[in-house]
Protein backbone atom coordinates (compact mmCIF):
# COMPACT_ATOMS: atom_id res chain seq x y z
CA UNK A 1 0.00 0.00 0.00
CA UNK A 2 1.69 3.72 -1.33
CA UNK A 3 2.03 5.84 1.46
CA UNK A 4 -0.89 8.52 -0.29
CA UNK A 5 -3.16 5.52 -0.17
CA UNK A 6 -2.25 4.78 3.48
CA UNK A 7 -2.46 8.67 4.27
CA UNK A 8 -6.04 9.34 2.96
CA UNK A 9 -7.72 5.97 4.29
CA UNK A 10 -6.53 7.25 7.66
CA UNK A 11 -7.54 10.28 7.36
CA UNK A 12 -11.02 8.64 6.33
CA UNK A 13 -10.84 6.19 8.79
CA UNK A 14 -10.34 9.68 11.68
CA UNK A 15 -13.19 11.30 9.80
CA UNK A 16 -15.73 8.20 10.65
CA UNK A 17 -14.52 8.75 14.20
CA UNK A 18 -15.46 12.42 13.96
CA UNK A 19 -12.10 13.67 13.85
CA UNK A 20 -12.26 17.67 12.72
CA UNK A 21 -8.92 17.74 11.87
CA UNK A 22 -8.68 14.78 9.91
CA UNK A 23 -11.38 16.62 7.66
CA UNK A 24 -9.53 19.87 7.19
CA UNK A 25 -6.65 17.79 6.77
CA UNK A 26 -8.42 16.19 3.72
CA UNK A 27 -9.70 19.36 2.55
CA UNK A 28 -6.04 20.92 2.75
CA UNK A 29 -4.90 18.13 0.93
CA UNK A 30 -7.20 18.18 -1.97
CA UNK A 31 -9.07 21.48 -2.47
CA UNK A 32 -7.27 22.82 -5.36
CA UNK A 33 -7.13 19.78 -6.88
CA UNK A 34 -10.79 19.05 -6.86
CA UNK A 35 -11.79 23.39 -7.38
CA UNK A 36 -9.69 22.93 -10.68
CA UNK A 37 -11.16 19.40 -12.13
CA UNK A 38 -14.81 20.65 -11.18
CA UNK A 39 -13.83 24.11 -13.31
CA UNK A 40 -12.54 21.71 -16.06
CA UNK A 41 -16.06 20.35 -16.49
CA UNK A 42 -18.18 23.14 -15.46
CA UNK A 43 -16.15 26.24 -16.96
CA UNK A 44 -17.33 28.35 -14.00
CA UNK A 45 -15.44 29.24 -10.99
CA UNK A 46 -18.40 29.97 -8.14
CA UNK A 47 -19.88 26.64 -9.50
CA UNK A 48 -17.01 25.15 -9.14
CA UNK A 49 -16.02 26.09 -5.68
CA UNK A 50 -19.21 25.26 -4.76
CA UNK A 51 -19.19 21.79 -6.08
CA UNK A 52 -15.75 20.70 -4.79
CA UNK A 53 -17.46 21.90 -1.16
CA UNK A 54 -20.30 20.23 -1.69
CA UNK A 55 -17.90 16.96 -2.58
CA UNK A 56 -15.92 17.15 0.23
CA UNK A 57 -19.56 17.28 2.66
CA UNK A 58 -20.26 14.53 0.64
CA UNK A 59 -17.52 12.68 1.56
CA UNK A 60 -17.73 13.50 5.23
CA UNK A 61 -21.42 12.33 4.67
CA UNK A 62 -20.75 9.24 3.30
CA UNK A 63 -17.19 8.75 4.83
CA UNK A 64 -18.54 5.15 6.67
CA UNK A 65 -19.72 3.21 3.49
CA UNK A 66 -15.96 4.34 1.66
CA UNK A 67 -14.29 0.74 1.09
CA UNK A 68 -11.00 0.98 2.69
CA UNK A 69 -9.59 -1.47 -0.02
CA UNK A 70 -10.38 1.61 -2.50
CA UNK A 71 -8.49 4.61 -3.33
CA UNK A 72 -9.76 7.32 -2.01
CA UNK A 73 -8.99 9.93 -4.83
CA UNK A 74 -10.89 7.86 -7.60
CA UNK A 75 -14.06 7.58 -5.05
CA UNK A 76 -13.47 11.32 -4.50
CA UNK A 77 -13.43 12.13 -8.09
CA UNK A 78 -16.29 10.30 -8.97
CA UNK A 79 -18.17 12.47 -6.70
CA UNK A 80 -17.01 15.57 -8.02
CA UNK A 81 -17.75 14.21 -11.62
CA UNK A 82 -21.32 13.47 -10.79
CA UNK A 83 -22.18 16.87 -9.02
CA UNK A 84 -20.30 18.72 -12.35
CA UNK A 85 -22.79 16.42 -14.36
CA UNK A 86 -25.76 16.96 -12.21
CA UNK A 87 -24.85 20.56 -12.61
CA UNK A 88 -24.45 21.03 -16.35
CA UNK A 89 -27.79 18.91 -16.68
CA UNK A 90 -29.82 21.64 -14.00
CA UNK A 91 -28.23 24.70 -15.97
CA UNK A 92 -29.26 23.36 -19.68
CA UNK A 93 -32.47 22.97 -18.58
CA UNK A 94 -32.38 26.36 -17.05
CA UNK A 95 -31.36 27.60 -20.11
CA UNK A 96 -33.09 25.21 -22.62
CA UNK A 97 -29.19 24.76 -24.45
CA UNK A 98 -25.87 23.44 -23.78
CA UNK A 99 -23.87 25.55 -20.97
CA UNK A 100 -21.40 27.76 -23.22
CA UNK A 101 -17.73 28.15 -22.24
CA UNK A 102 -16.91 30.58 -24.95
CA UNK A 103 -17.61 33.79 -22.94
CA UNK A 104 -16.08 32.04 -19.41
CA UNK A 105 -12.84 33.30 -18.52
CA UNK A 106 -11.67 29.84 -17.39
CA UNK A 107 -9.18 29.02 -19.41
CA UNK A 108 -6.53 31.37 -20.21
CA UNK A 109 -3.87 31.91 -22.17
CA UNK A 110 -0.32 31.36 -20.94
CA UNK A 111 1.57 34.79 -20.35
CA UNK A 112 3.80 34.38 -23.40
CA UNK A 113 5.30 35.76 -26.69
CA UNK A 114 3.15 38.85 -26.88
CA UNK A 115 3.42 38.76 -30.46
CA UNK A 116 1.30 35.20 -30.55
CA UNK A 117 -0.37 36.30 -27.66
CA UNK A 118 -3.58 37.60 -29.92
CA UNK A 119 -3.58 34.77 -31.38
CA UNK A 120 -3.61 32.45 -28.73
CA UNK A 121 -6.32 34.54 -27.29
CA UNK A 122 -8.79 33.80 -30.09
CA UNK A 123 -7.74 30.02 -29.87
CA UNK A 124 -8.17 30.05 -26.14
CA UNK A 125 -12.15 31.33 -26.89
CA UNK A 126 -12.30 28.85 -29.70
CA UNK A 127 -11.78 25.95 -27.54
CA UNK A 128 -14.00 26.77 -24.98
CA UNK A 129 -16.25 26.81 -27.72
CA UNK A 130 -15.58 23.58 -28.85
CA UNK A 131 -15.13 21.96 -25.37
CA UNK A 132 -18.47 23.17 -24.14
CA UNK A 133 -20.13 21.29 -27.40
CA UNK A 134 -18.15 18.18 -25.93
CA UNK A 135 -20.04 15.39 -24.36
CA UNK A 136 -19.37 15.07 -20.45
CA UNK A 137 -17.24 11.79 -21.30
CA UNK A 138 -15.39 13.77 -23.87
CA UNK A 139 -14.73 16.45 -22.10
CA UNK A 140 -13.69 14.91 -19.14
CA UNK A 141 -11.01 13.12 -20.85
CA UNK A 142 -9.93 16.30 -22.71
CA UNK A 143 -9.84 17.92 -19.35
CA UNK A 144 -7.58 14.88 -17.47
CA UNK A 145 -5.06 14.83 -20.07
CA UNK A 146 -4.66 17.93 -21.94
CA UNK A 147 -5.36 20.70 -18.60
CA UNK A 148 -4.66 18.67 -15.80
CA UNK A 149 -1.66 16.55 -17.28
CA UNK A 150 -2.42 13.18 -16.24
CA UNK A 151 -0.69 9.98 -17.68
CA UNK A 152 -2.87 7.60 -19.50
CA UNK A 153 -2.11 5.25 -15.73
CA UNK A 154 -3.48 8.35 -13.67
CA UNK A 155 -6.51 8.47 -15.57
CA UNK A 156 -6.95 4.64 -15.87
CA UNK A 157 -7.01 4.52 -12.11
CA UNK A 158 -8.82 7.70 -12.17
CA UNK A 159 -11.80 6.43 -14.62
CA UNK A 160 -11.35 2.65 -13.55
CA UNK A 161 -11.13 2.13 -17.17
CA UNK A 162 -8.29 0.10 -18.69
CA UNK A 163 -5.25 2.34 -20.20
CA UNK A 164 -6.20 1.26 -24.26
CA UNK A 165 -9.57 2.38 -23.22
CA UNK A 166 -7.99 5.83 -22.36
CA UNK A 167 -6.26 5.88 -25.78
CA UNK A 168 -8.97 5.54 -27.68
CA UNK A 169 -11.41 7.31 -25.67
CA UNK A 170 -9.26 10.28 -26.39
CA UNK A 171 -8.61 9.44 -30.13
CA UNK A 172 -11.97 10.28 -30.27
CA UNK A 173 -12.57 13.55 -27.88
CA UNK A 174 -9.73 14.92 -29.62
CA UNK A 175 -11.22 14.36 -33.15
CA UNK A 176 -14.31 15.77 -32.60
CA UNK A 177 -12.59 18.62 -30.66
CA UNK A 178 -10.59 19.23 -33.86
CA UNK A 179 -13.20 18.89 -36.49
CA UNK A 180 -15.40 21.59 -34.07
CA UNK A 181 -12.19 24.01 -33.80
CA UNK A 182 -12.23 23.37 -37.83
CA UNK A 183 -15.69 24.73 -37.91
CA UNK A 184 -15.15 27.31 -35.99
CA UNK A 185 -12.52 28.74 -37.26
CA UNK B 1 -7.53 -3.23 -30.16
CA UNK B 2 -9.75 -2.13 -32.78
CA UNK B 3 -7.76 -4.19 -36.24
CA UNK B 4 -6.16 -2.28 -39.29
CA UNK B 5 -6.25 1.48 -39.86
CA UNK B 6 -8.36 2.23 -36.72
CA UNK B 7 -5.48 0.60 -34.80
CA UNK B 8 -3.43 3.04 -35.85
CA UNK B 9 -5.33 6.17 -35.78
CA UNK B 10 -6.01 5.45 -32.17
CA UNK B 11 -2.15 5.06 -31.17
CA UNK B 12 -1.72 8.44 -32.35
CA UNK B 13 -3.00 9.62 -29.63
CA UNK B 14 -0.58 7.44 -27.20
CA UNK B 15 1.92 8.82 -29.68
CA UNK B 16 1.65 12.54 -29.37
CA UNK B 17 1.14 11.80 -26.01
CA UNK B 18 4.35 9.46 -25.48
CA UNK B 19 2.63 6.46 -24.16
CA UNK B 20 3.70 3.87 -26.52
CA UNK B 21 6.10 1.46 -25.89
CA UNK B 22 9.20 1.43 -28.17
CA UNK B 23 7.67 -1.22 -30.42
CA UNK B 24 4.14 0.55 -30.64
CA UNK B 25 6.24 3.78 -31.48
CA UNK B 26 8.77 1.64 -34.07
CA UNK B 27 5.44 0.09 -35.56
CA UNK B 28 3.07 3.57 -35.80
CA UNK B 29 6.56 5.60 -37.72
CA UNK B 30 6.74 2.84 -40.64
CA UNK B 31 2.69 3.16 -40.63
CA UNK B 32 2.88 6.77 -40.96
CA UNK B 33 5.53 6.61 -43.66
CA UNK B 34 2.97 5.31 -45.92
CA UNK B 35 -0.07 6.88 -44.76
CA UNK B 36 -0.96 10.36 -45.63
CA UNK B 37 -4.31 10.21 -43.64
CA UNK B 38 -2.72 9.15 -40.44
CA UNK B 39 0.16 11.80 -40.64
CA UNK B 40 -2.57 14.47 -41.36
CA UNK B 41 -4.34 13.47 -38.29
CA UNK B 42 -1.19 13.18 -36.28
CA UNK B 43 -0.74 16.92 -37.30
CA UNK B 44 -3.92 18.41 -36.01
CA UNK B 45 -3.73 16.74 -32.71
CA UNK B 46 -0.19 17.98 -32.47
CA UNK B 47 -1.89 21.65 -32.93
CA UNK B 48 -4.66 20.49 -30.78
CA UNK B 49 -1.97 19.68 -28.06
CA UNK B 50 -0.04 22.67 -28.44
CA UNK B 51 -2.76 25.43 -28.63
CA UNK B 52 -4.21 23.75 -25.23
CA UNK B 53 -0.74 23.50 -23.51
CA UNK B 54 -0.78 27.24 -24.12
CA UNK B 55 -3.36 27.80 -21.91
CA UNK B 56 -3.77 27.73 -18.29
CA UNK B 57 -6.84 27.74 -15.88
CA UNK B 58 -7.38 31.23 -14.28
CA UNK B 59 -6.34 30.97 -10.62
CA UNK B 60 -8.04 32.48 -7.69
CA UNK B 61 -7.11 35.50 -5.00
CA UNK B 62 -5.38 33.50 -2.04
CA UNK B 63 -7.59 34.50 0.72
CA UNK B 64 -10.18 32.48 -1.30
CA UNK B 65 -8.10 29.77 -0.60
CA UNK B 66 -8.00 30.46 3.39
CA UNK B 67 -11.74 30.86 3.59
CA UNK B 68 -12.26 27.55 1.65
CA UNK B 69 -12.83 25.28 5.01
CA UNK B 70 -14.21 28.18 6.55
CA UNK B 71 -16.91 27.56 3.93
CA UNK B 72 -17.51 23.66 4.33
CA UNK B 73 -17.64 24.71 7.59
CA UNK B 74 -20.17 26.98 7.41
CA UNK B 75 -22.48 24.72 5.24
CA UNK B 76 -22.19 21.26 7.38
CA UNK B 77 -23.43 23.82 10.35
CA UNK B 78 -25.98 25.03 8.02
CA UNK B 79 -27.23 21.89 7.42
CA UNK B 80 -27.23 19.96 11.26
CA UNK B 81 -29.15 23.47 11.83
CA UNK B 82 -31.55 22.56 9.22
CA UNK B 83 -31.96 19.11 10.02
CA UNK B 84 -32.22 20.25 14.08
CA UNK B 85 -34.79 22.46 12.87
CA UNK B 86 -36.99 20.81 11.02
CA UNK B 87 -37.02 17.96 13.27
CA UNK B 88 -38.16 20.64 16.28
CA UNK B 89 -40.46 22.21 13.85
CA UNK B 90 -42.21 18.44 13.18
CA UNK B 91 -42.65 17.25 16.95
CA UNK B 92 -44.19 20.78 17.90
CA UNK B 93 -46.36 20.98 14.60
CA UNK B 94 -47.50 17.77 15.12
CA UNK B 95 -48.11 18.41 19.05
CA UNK B 96 -50.58 21.19 17.84
CA UNK B 97 -52.00 18.82 15.65
CA UNK B 98 -52.66 16.54 18.27
CA UNK B 99 -53.98 19.24 20.43
CA UNK B 100 -56.08 20.67 18.28
CA UNK B 101 -57.76 17.40 17.07
CA UNK B 102 -58.50 16.44 20.84
CA UNK B 103 -59.42 19.74 22.21
CA UNK B 104 -61.22 20.88 19.39
CA UNK B 105 -62.15 18.34 16.46
CA UNK B 106 -62.99 15.60 19.19
CA UNK B 107 -64.79 18.25 21.87
CA UNK B 108 -68.77 17.04 21.20
CA UNK B 109 -69.15 20.62 22.79
CA UNK B 110 -68.23 22.57 19.85
CA UNK B 111 -70.89 22.75 16.72
CA UNK B 112 -70.05 20.98 14.21
CA UNK B 113 -70.67 24.35 11.68
CA UNK B 114 -67.63 24.97 13.52
CA UNK B 115 -65.72 22.41 13.40
CA UNK B 116 -66.66 22.25 9.50
CA UNK B 117 -65.53 25.78 8.88
CA UNK B 118 -62.17 25.46 10.90
CA UNK B 119 -61.15 22.22 8.65
CA UNK B 120 -61.88 24.08 5.77
CA UNK B 121 -59.51 26.66 6.51
CA UNK B 122 -56.60 24.36 7.97
CA UNK B 123 -57.33 22.26 4.71
CA UNK B 124 -57.19 25.59 2.30
CA UNK B 125 -53.92 26.89 4.37
CA UNK B 126 -52.19 23.48 3.45
CA UNK B 127 -53.35 24.13 -0.13
CA UNK B 128 -51.93 27.76 -0.66
CA UNK B 129 -48.87 26.57 0.99
CA UNK B 130 -48.07 23.55 -0.98
CA UNK B 131 -49.35 25.43 -4.19
CA UNK B 132 -47.16 28.34 -3.41
CA UNK B 133 -43.89 26.49 -2.48
CA UNK B 134 -44.66 24.24 -5.80
CA UNK B 135 -44.65 27.82 -7.86
CA UNK B 136 -41.56 29.35 -6.05
CA UNK B 137 -39.40 26.14 -6.61
CA UNK B 138 -40.59 26.07 -10.53
CA UNK B 139 -39.79 29.97 -10.55
CA UNK B 140 -36.43 29.75 -8.94
CA UNK B 141 -35.67 26.65 -11.81
CA UNK B 142 -36.17 28.81 -14.88
CA UNK B 143 -34.98 32.03 -12.94
CA UNK B 144 -31.62 33.38 -15.93
CA UNK B 145 -31.20 35.93 -13.26
CA UNK B 146 -30.34 34.42 -10.19
CA UNK B 147 -26.29 34.03 -10.46
CA UNK B 148 -26.45 37.66 -10.60
CA UNK B 149 -25.23 39.37 -7.36
CA UNK B 150 -28.52 41.94 -6.96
Amino acid sequence: MSATRADDNNLIAEIVDGDKTAMRALVEKYKRKAYFLALGMVGNSDEAMDISQEAFIRVFKSAKKFDQKQKFFPWFYSIIANLCKNDLQRREKRDSKAVDLEESDFLLVDEGNPETKLIRKEEAAMIRKALSELSFEDREIIVLKHFRDMSYDEIAKLLNIPKGTVMSRLYYARKKLAKLCHELR
Amino acid sequence: MNSGEDKYKIMLSGYIDGELSSDEKAELEMHLKTCSDCRKELEVFQELKEVTGAMKYADIPEHVWDNYWRGIYRRLELGIGWILFSIGAIIILACMCYGIFQNFFLNPDEPLILKIGVGTIILGAIFLLVSVTRERIFAYRRDRYKEIKR
